[in-house]
């Protein structure tokens, strides 16, 4: 089964992308900042990661940049923010995002983009 | 492999004023190329009331971590309409752990932070607005849930909402509830503004049956 980790310091966004994730039978874990997230990964790498900009100790372009700089396996990466200027989206990928979504993420959207990452089949539609 | 969390740099406990410790001294200190001597004018600052202007200045140029902290300590303290101004100008900053400091900042004055947040909740900028909503998270104010009830009410932008849908689905009361119930219907094309106001709703129901 693929694992994902959900890094975000909001406990609802966390709690509604897990709902989405599992109802397609992937195993969710969870983070609420950067640092949280790599010592999570250390004890056991991730097939992706969902990430939040915004965090306190450590942010998601940091934690990107961490997990890229590690040598460890290349894990994709979803980075998901409410920032939709292009400058946010080229700092994203510039840290190591594989893909950037806009909040509020529609169910389908990150379901499919996860499916697509981790070379799964979608197949259709999701409600939390 | 260990993490090796950032550390910010080992201070050095010697006092390296050098200049005078009057508030034109201290200043020019706040230029220096030493940290460590930024470091104690900062400090030194903090005794001054009028210098709130100067350090939230400084702090949007200031590379060092240590001497940020301390700037913001300050800043904190000080809380007066510069030091606070100061910090809202973070919150305009690219640099996300900057706006983060700013907004914990922000969080520890609520007295100060109080007669502006309706002008930071009415702030052009979008991002602003989501800001000044997670400073609501833990203001220790008494209109929290008000600001939060207009929030939703009346804010154009779904991002400011599920902000502060969020926060109000941890401390709603009876006054939110009408406010929770319209809001999926002011965006019926957004999942997860109908999951996070059932969340609320159903909390709140919890709470009504205890």
């Amino acid at each position: 089964m693929k694992r994902i980790l959900i890094v975000d310091d909001a406990a609802t966004v966390r709690l509604y992308h897990r709902k989405i994730l599992e109802s397609a039978c992937f195993a969710v874990e969870e983070a609420v900042n950067g640092i949280e997230a790599l010592e999570k990964t250390l004890r056991a790498p991730f097939d992706l990661y969902i990430v939040d900009v915004n965090m306190s100790k450590l942010d998601g372009y940091g934690l990107l940049k961490d997990l890229r700089s590690r040598g460890m396996p290349q894990a994709p990466a979803i980075m998901v923010s409410a920032e939709a200027s292009a400058k946010d989206r080229i700092r994203a990928f510039i840290a190591g995002a594989n893909l950037y979504l806009l909040k509020p993420v529609k169910p389908a959207q990150l379901l499919s983009h996860a499916c697509l990452l981790l070379g799964e089949i979608y197949i259709g539609k999701v409600r939390p | 492999m260990p993490i090796i969390k950032q550390q910010a740099p080992q201070i050095s406990g010697e006092d390296k004023r050098q200049r005078p410790r009057d508030f034109d001294g201290l200043t020019a200190a706040l230029n220096s190329g030493d940290e460590v001597i930024r470091r104690w004018a900062v400090r030194d600052l903090a005794e001054f009331p009028a210098a709130g202007g100067a350090l939230a200045a400084r702090l949007k140029r200031e590379p060092n971590a240590a001497v940020r902290n301390a700037i913001l300590t300050a800043l904190t303290r000080l809380g007066d309409k510069e030091a606070v101004d100061g910090l809202v100008e973070c919150l305009r900053s690219e640099d996300v752990a900057l706006r983060n400091a700013a907004m914990e900042a922000m969080k520890e004055l609520p007295a100060e932070v109080a007669p502006i947040m309706d002008t930071l909740l009415s702030d052009n900028d979008p991002d602003v607005r989501i800001f000044a909503v997670s400073i609501l998270e833990s203001l220790r104010h008494p209109r929290v849930e008000v600001w939060l009830k207009a929030v939703i009410e009346h804010d154009p932008h779904v991002n400011v909402c599920a902000t502060a849908a969020d926060l109000l689905s941890e401390l709603a009361s009876e006054i939110s509830r009408t406010a929770l119930e319209r809001l999926p219907l002011r965006f019926p094309e957004e999942p997860y503004i109908a999951f996070v106001t059932d969340l609320a709703l159903k909390r709140l129901n919890e709470d009504r049956s205890r």
